[in-house]
Parts: C-alpha cells; structure tokens; sequence
C-alpha cells in the first residue's frame, strides 16, 4: 500500500508529457536546416531527371516515373484483368449453363421427335409391307388397326377400328403378312372383336407344307397352338411351316400359320406345337379378308382335295 | 581546433553589395578564367565562396540557398545538366555551416583544412550523382580530385584572407 502510494506520488511529480504533433513540430524547428536541405536537393534532383534522358532520348523522369508507377500499373491492370476475368468466366459458366439447360432440352425434344419419328418410320413399313402383302392377296382385304385387347386372362382377342359399316361380317379371316391371326368374332357398327388363332375356343384347318398332313389348329396356353388329330405314323419335321388348308370356310387355303416347335408321340395321335408364324402379342395393323363367294372358296379348294 | 559547442558563436557580417558582388565574379571567373588560363579549370571558385559564406554566416539555411544558387547558376554556364553543381554545392555548404557549430574555425588553418575535406567531398558527390543519373558518367579520376583539393585549398588560402578584410561582427 505503501509502495503504491509514493508510486502514484512520483507519477503525479512527473512533469507533463508534450502530446505528439507538439514533439514532431519541435523536431522538424530543430532540424529545420536538414529539411531545408532535404527539399532543395530533392527540387534539383526532379530538375535534373526532367533534363537527363536515357535510352531512345527518354527522360528520367519519365524513367523514374515509370518504374514507380508500372508496379502499380501492373497490378492495378493484372487485378482489373482477374477481375474481368472471374467475371467473364462467371458469365461464360453461367451462359454455358443456361446453353446446357436448353440444349437438353432440345435433346429431349430432338428423342422424343427421333422416337416419335421412329415409330412412324416403322409403322409405315410395316403399312407398306402390309399393303404389299395385301396386293399380292388374291382376295379382297381391309386394314385396320387394333384398338384393344381383351381383359379377360382366358380369352385371346383383339379388337379393331373397322366393323359392320367397311362391310366386315363374322367368321372372316384375320391375318398380317407374317401370317394368320385369327377371325372375326363379334362385329359391331364400328368395331370388331379378333378371336386369335392361340384362344382355346379357336379353330384353324390346317395343313402341313411338306408332308401335307392336315389337322385342326387349336389354340393352347402361352401363346401357343397345337395340331390335333395327327397320326403318330404321319412324318412331320420340326420347323415346318403349317399353312390353312382352306377347308373351314373360313381362311382362304393356303395362308401361312406358323411353325411346328415340337412333336410328341401319343397314345395315337401327334401332339404337335406350333408357333404362330404372325406375333400376335404386338398386333398393330390387321388384314381383314373380305370373305370371297362360296363358288371361289369352293374352286380355290378343289386343287387341294384332287 | 575542437571545442566544445556551448561556448559564444562568433557569427559575422558582410555588406550585400560585398556578399553578391563576390559571388557574382566567382561566377564570373570560374566561366572565363579557364579560357585563358588552363590550370584554372581546376579552380572552383563558386564552392570556396559558398565555404566561406557558410563558415562565416554560421546559417545553414543561408548556406544551403547560397550553395544551390551559386551552384545552379554554375550549371546554367556550363554544357551540363542543371541542377548536378546546385546539389553539391548546397549539400557541401549544408556541411560547412554544420561544422561551423562544432568547431572553432575562425583560424586559417582551421577553414584550409575543412576546406581540405569538403573540397574531395564535393567532388566525391559530384561524382556518385554523375554515375547514379548519366548514362555515360565521366570516369572516376582520383589524382584530378587529389589535385583539385590541393589547388582549391591553395587558392583558398588566399581568398579567405582577402574577404576576411570586408566581414565585420554581427
């Protein structure tokens, strides 16, 4: 405590301290001569860099000026170059991202229009296969497109844009170029309902192109069909294309139906698979033939049954 | 020759029309002398004078603006740059009138052998500004600085005397 005291007694015996502008004012008075000194040296040094010149008659001022500026110069350029460099590659990124968006979506535009396109291309060549197809027929046919298929699980059937009113009837024969694929079941004003060659309730006379073994065409499960009543002691080969045989009245003879996928022996008759030659589970366009008079069906058949 | 510097400065004065009449005609003599005598390019009669002044006026200010002035008017007479005497001299009287605080140089011996000093430091000056500021500084002569010093302290020793006859108290 003591100690304190006489310490805070000393402190207040200190004479006041001169504030700072009042010491740097008395410094400069008493060297006022060197300062004197300081500017005319310096006033004559600026006189003589104006009149001294070196390289390429450059004065050294301009020297002198120049190395004091450039720095800054330099910096001041190489810190407004990054800048606008930054910003331009903002800007850039930004309008690359804004290119970007819009390019996908042009590409998206530009798939959908090529799958659109696509879609088209082969819808007109299975149209023009399909009018080949039906050229080449020596009956009258109409196309029409498959609008619907059955819901049912157990039934097979397709419906189409053609009915009563393009003059289809029942019982006519359904086919593409590949092959057959079925007949008209029910016709209403506008529509028709397909009864496909695999539906159970479906029946096709049919006939063997090489051994010319005829049976009847039923329809099976899993898309597939079955020849029934063939002899065990009839030769057929795997592969072989079963055609109609014209003999139901129904399907002009002749028309392709598929193709045998396997033979099993039976108690005394063949089971025999066949795959529908037509792909009837990516039915688009139809052929619907108009069914010819009884008098031509009947011709047409007589070669068949010599 | 050293004393302390608290004792009672003698500070002098001269006549205005004296003071630049001299300078003036050392002016005069250091431009004009050399053409007719050689050895005169030796001479630097303007420094001696900014010397003399400076030790007698005991004013650095003064001495700094006799010396810039009288060197200034030296490079607008000669071939040079303007402004490379202006600074040696100002810098060498600055120097001068420095010393005249520290040192008791009322004696001739006393201002011959400053005289001695800041004639080489003159020259020595001129020297360094030459080669920091020319892009072809003359070349570094140390014999014409020697030779310089003892010709200038030389005539020193005599124009000294001469305008001490005009200085009177202050």
């Amino acid at each position: 405590m003591f100690d304190l005291n006489s310490s805070e007694l000393r402190a207040s015996e200190r004479p006041p301290e001169r504030e700072t502008p009042e010491r740097v004012q008395a410094f400069v008075l008493h060297h006022r001569a060197f300062f004197v000194l300081l500017a005319v040296l310096v006033a004559q040094l600026l006189l003589l860099s104006v009149q001294i010149t070196r390289n390429q008659k450059v004065r050294l001022i301009q020297v002198w000026a120049v190395a004091v500026f450039d720095p800054f110069a330099r910096a001041l350029r190489g810190s407004y170059d990054a800048t606008t460099g930054a910003w331009g590659s903002y800007r850039d990124l930004w309008r690359a991202q804004q290119q970007n968006r819009e390019l996908n979506l042009q590409l998206t535009a530009a798939r959908s229009q090529i799958l659109q396109l696509s879609q088209q291309a082969a819808e007109a060549q299975r149209l023009r296969e399909l009018l080949e197809f039906k050229n080449q027929l020596p009956f009258p046919a109409i196309a029409a497109e498959v609008i619907a298929s059955s819901p049912g699980e157990s039934s097979k059937a397709v419906f189409i844009d053609k009915g009563a009113d393009a003059g289809l009837t029942p019982d006519l024969a359904v086919m593409t170029s590949a092959g057959v694929v079925g007949k008209t079941l029910a016709v209403f004003p506008h529509t028709a309902q397909i009864l496909l060659i695999t539906d159970t309730s479906s029946g096709v006379a049919c006939t063997l192109e090489k051994s010319r073994v005829q049976g009847i065409l039923k329809g099976g499960n899993l898309n597939a069909c079955q020849i029934h009543y063939v002899m065990n002691e009839a030769p057929v080969s795997l592969g072989e294309t079963v055609l109609t045989s014209g003999l139901d009245q129904i399907y002009p003879k002749g028309l392709p139906v598929g193709f045998v996928a396997e033979i099993a022996e039976g108690n005394i008759y063949k089971t025999i698979k066949v795959r529908p030659a037509a792909a009837l589970d990516r039915l688009e366009t139809v052929l619907v033939v108009v069914k010819p008079p009884s008098s031509e069906l009947q011709a047409q058949n007589a070669p068949s049954h010599p | 020759m050293a004393t302390p510097t608290h004792r009672p400065i003698a500070v002098f004065r001269m006549h205005p029309a004296i003071l630049w009449g001299t300078v003036f005609a050392a002016l005069l003599l250091q431009a004009f002398l050399p053409v007719k005598l050689p050895l005169a390019r030796l001479f630097d009669f303007p420094l001696l004078i900014a010397i003399y002044f400076a030790l007698v006026k005991r004013d650095p200010i003064f001495a700094i603006g006799l010396g810039a002035g009288m060197g200034l008017a030296q490079d607008a007479l000669s071939n040079g740059f303007i402004g490379v005497f202006g600074m040696a001299k100002a810098l060498t009287a600055y120097l001068a009138a420095t010393a005249s605080f520290k040192f008791e140089l009322d004696e001739v011996l006393a201002r011959l052998g400053l005289t001695a000093l800041l004639v080489p430091v003159h020259g020595l000056f001129l020297l360094v500004l030459q080669r920091g500021l020319l892009e072809a500084p003359p070349p570094f002569q140390p014999l014409d600085l020697l030779s310089g010093a003892l010709v200038n302290v030389g005539l020193g020793l005599v124009l000294f005397q001469l305008l001490d006859r005009f200085r009177r108290p202050a």
